[in-house]
């Protein structure tokens, strides 16, 4: 039975890892209708540039976390501003390819910069664990399922409750409106992508403490974000939290009860059931 | 004057077509960029460096010429497809006299059939499986021993350890190399009385080993055997260590030997048992870079970094080309292929001699990793150091 607790714990921590990774993809899909196909190379940058803070100057990941999220801002900013810009009212197809081409520039220079070699952030407490009614918990998993959660709530009260937060869903409701009220799109834009930009990179910051970290890493984990905000549903922020402890958690089981080589037919298999019964995502709304 | 000009011209080309050099070019795919460039580097520079060495040494005598070596590389980006396109391509126009392979049995496996087709022999150090070797090709030769047999001396050894470890745990990745590894490694611990608490297979490239660890941790196996390639090894023990797993001893098939493994870990890779047919001895005596030592120390020097058996093996496939090359006196795809497959000789990487089915027999060393130092622990002739058994506790170790 306590094998059992244990792979649900392991499922839900890891469903907190994913959360933090889809955070930012969900974000910008929802409310930009962006599908940035470059989100895991934002989440790889951010790991390198926690990698460098940590092995270059000792500054602990967890501190490292807002210059993380600043520096892969203002990269979020300056290509939306000055590159996506140009495609916010064409095709879906043609930001798809684009943002597709960001990532594949991102992805070559930082092998020609950081070189193949896999990195990991190493930190002393990186294999600490604590034991929580008969199951071990690792303490990064656990911090990082904490600030998953206090992103996702963040950004939620953010765009509930804040003025940027009103203009940007005001933009994503009805364009001509907001520009009527004085709302200047292309800032707005900016800002969410820098945003949503930021969240990968707080993804990519853990990302290193937990995994390994090498230029290739960002498409697997784009897959997922995907697959992940589908299943929660683009609606909420808190979609994404649901989605992940869902993904994770199913993941788990699948590994204990079928086989670990299943775990991928199944994210994917509920992917399509969910495109299937619920298309809006399970926290979507139904109308 | 014009006539004068015309004599002159024609003179010199002919002088500069005496002249030129005869080359022989090897060509070859190698995973420069993608997933698998880490290991695909190893190729590449042990390629070039072998290549470079040997035409300063004289090049390739062909009968009573004397030849040149050229490299021509392509990068197949860590890709399968690309690269059996690209081996097709360096065949088909750019008319390479022969091949150098790629890195993985995945790779290997797939572009063997290419040499076989356009029936230009293949040597390639970087794929180990079985699997390569079973289809009958005739084009194709390995000097990475045999992917069933990598288990062997591991499975011997801890027959010898005290307290004799009683149960193992076996995973392994679901690509052509890990699989051959398992069935081997499968049957040897039968054979040796072990009673294996799993036999689970993994999808390649997995990055999450918590279900799998956890569910280990529960069968609680004195023994864990992992066959995977170096970021899944490197993903398990930190997954290990953050859920509190302790077997008496893990090994690795890959990763282990190798200076990022260390480097990556630090102090919890300590303890670590892996495998390696390559060791850079002064004992293994070599034509052109003097001994596996030396060659160790200068191509650190030229590379930046240190080499491991992927690299020795690299050299060992040019070495093999030049001897079988020299060995029928001339530049014939069959004839080649069959001195190739009567060579026999030492070389930096030891012996290179292809079974009949043109895999290579070499024996593989454990070894164990302790404080930044690769341990050889027990070969052919047995225990070489004393193993530090059993792996203590995480939060126990000093």
């Amino acid at each position: 039975m306590s094998l059992l607790l244990q792979i649900i714990v392991n499922g839900i921590l890891l469903g907190g890892l994913y959360a933090l990774m889809a955070l930012g993809l969900a974000l910008v899909w929802g409310v930009l209708n962006i599908v940035n196909l470059a989100h895991g190379a934002f989440i790889m940058l951010g790991a390198y540039v926690s990698y460098y803070l940590f092995t270059l100057l000792h500054v602990d990941p967890f501190a490292a976390l807002p210059l993380c999220m600043l520096s892969l801002f203002a990269l979020g900013y300056l290509l939306q501003r000055n590159v996506l810009n140009l495609l916010v009212r064409a095709p879906m197809f043609n930001t798809l390819l684009i943002t597709f081409g960001i990532d594949v520039v991102l992805t070559y220079l930082a092998q020609i910069v950081f070189s193949a070699d896999f990195r990991v952030v190493n930190p002393s407490y990186a294999g600490s664990n604590f034991t929580l009614l008969g199951a071990t918990v690792p303490l990064v998993r656990a911090l990082a399922f904490a600030i998953a959660l206090g992103l996702t709530v963040t950004v939620w009260l953010v765009l509930a409750h804040t003025r940027l937060g009103r203009a940007v869903r005001a933009c994503a409701q009805n364009l001509l409106a907001a520009r009527l009220y004085g709302v200047e799109p292309r800032t707005v834009y900016a800002l969410t992508f820098g945003l949503g930009a930021a969240l990968a990179g707080a993804a990519g910051n853990l990302y290193g403490v937990v995994s390994q970290i090498n230029p290739y890493i960002g498409d697997a984990l784009t897959a997922k974000s995907f697959a992940i905000s589908i299943i929660g549903g683009l609606d909420n922020p808190l979609g994404v939290v649901v989605g992940g402890l869902f993904l994770g958690t199913l993941e788990s089981l699948t590994s204990l009860y079928v086989g670990s080589t299943y775990s991928d037919v199944a994210s994917f298999g509920v992917l399509v059931l969910v495109l299937i019964l619920r298309p809006k995502g399970l926290l979507g709304r139904t109308t | 004057m014009k006539r004068l000009l015309f004599f002159a011209i024609a003179a010199f080309a002919l002088l500069d077509h005496a002249l030129a050099q005869q080359t022989i070019t090897l060509g070859a795919s190698v995973q420069e960029t993608g997933r698998l460039a880490n290991t695909g580097r190893y190729y590449r520079d042990g390629y070039e460096f072998a290549v470079q060495t040997i035409n300063e040494r004289g090049g390739v005598k062909v009968g009573n010429e004397h030849y040149r070596l050229d490299l021509k590389i392509l990068d197949n980006q860590s890709d399968v497809n690309l690269s059996v396109r690209q081996y097709t391509q360096l065949l088909t126009q750019d008319k390479v006299n022969f091949l150098l392979g790629p890195f993985a049995s995945d790779f290997a496996l797939a572009d063997s059939s290419a040499a076989e087709k356009y029936e230009v022999p293949m040597i390639q150090g970087g794929g180990a499986s079985d699997q390569i070797f079973s289809r009958g090709y005739k084009y194709i030769f390995g000097t990475l021993p045999v992917a069933s047999k990598y288990f062997d001396s591991t499975v011997q050894a801890m027959s010898k350890f005290d307290p004799v470890p009683k149960s193992v745990a076996l995973l392994y990745a679901d690509d052509a190399f890990d699989v051959a590894v398992a069935k081997g490694a499968r049957e040897q611990l039968q054979a040796g009385g072990f009673r294996v608490t799993q036999d689970e297979r993994y999808s390649s490239n997995s990055s999450d080993f918590s279900s799998l660890i956890s569910q280990i941790k529960a069968a609680a196996p004195d023994a864990v055997l992992v066959a995977g390639h170096e970021t899944e090894v490197l993903n398990f023990i930190r997954q290990a260590k953050s859920l509190d797993f302790n077997p008496k001893l893990y090994s690795f098939t890959v990763g282990v030997p190798t200076a990022d493994f260390r480097l990556a870990l630090g102090r919890d890779a300590n303890f670590a048992y892996g495998m390696t047919s390559w060791l850079p001895s002064p004992a293994l005596k070599d034509d052109y870079f003097t001994n596996a030592q030396v060659f160790a120390e200068s191509y650190q020097k030229r590379f930046g970094y240190e080499p491991d058996y992927h690299a020795a093996s690299a050299v060992a496939d040019v070495e093999a080309f030049v001897k079988a090359i020299e060995a029928a006196g001339t530049l014939d795809p069959k004839k080649v292929r069959d001195a190739i497959a009567q060579v026999d000789f030492e070389s930096l990487y030891g012996r290179i001699q292809f079974g009949a089915v043109g895999q290579i027999n070499l024996p593989q060393t454990v070894v164990q990793v302790y404080n930044d130092a690769v341990v050889p622990i027990y070969g052919q002739k047995g225990f070489l150091n004393k193993p530090r058994y059993p792996m203590p506790a995480w939060d126990k170790r000093p």
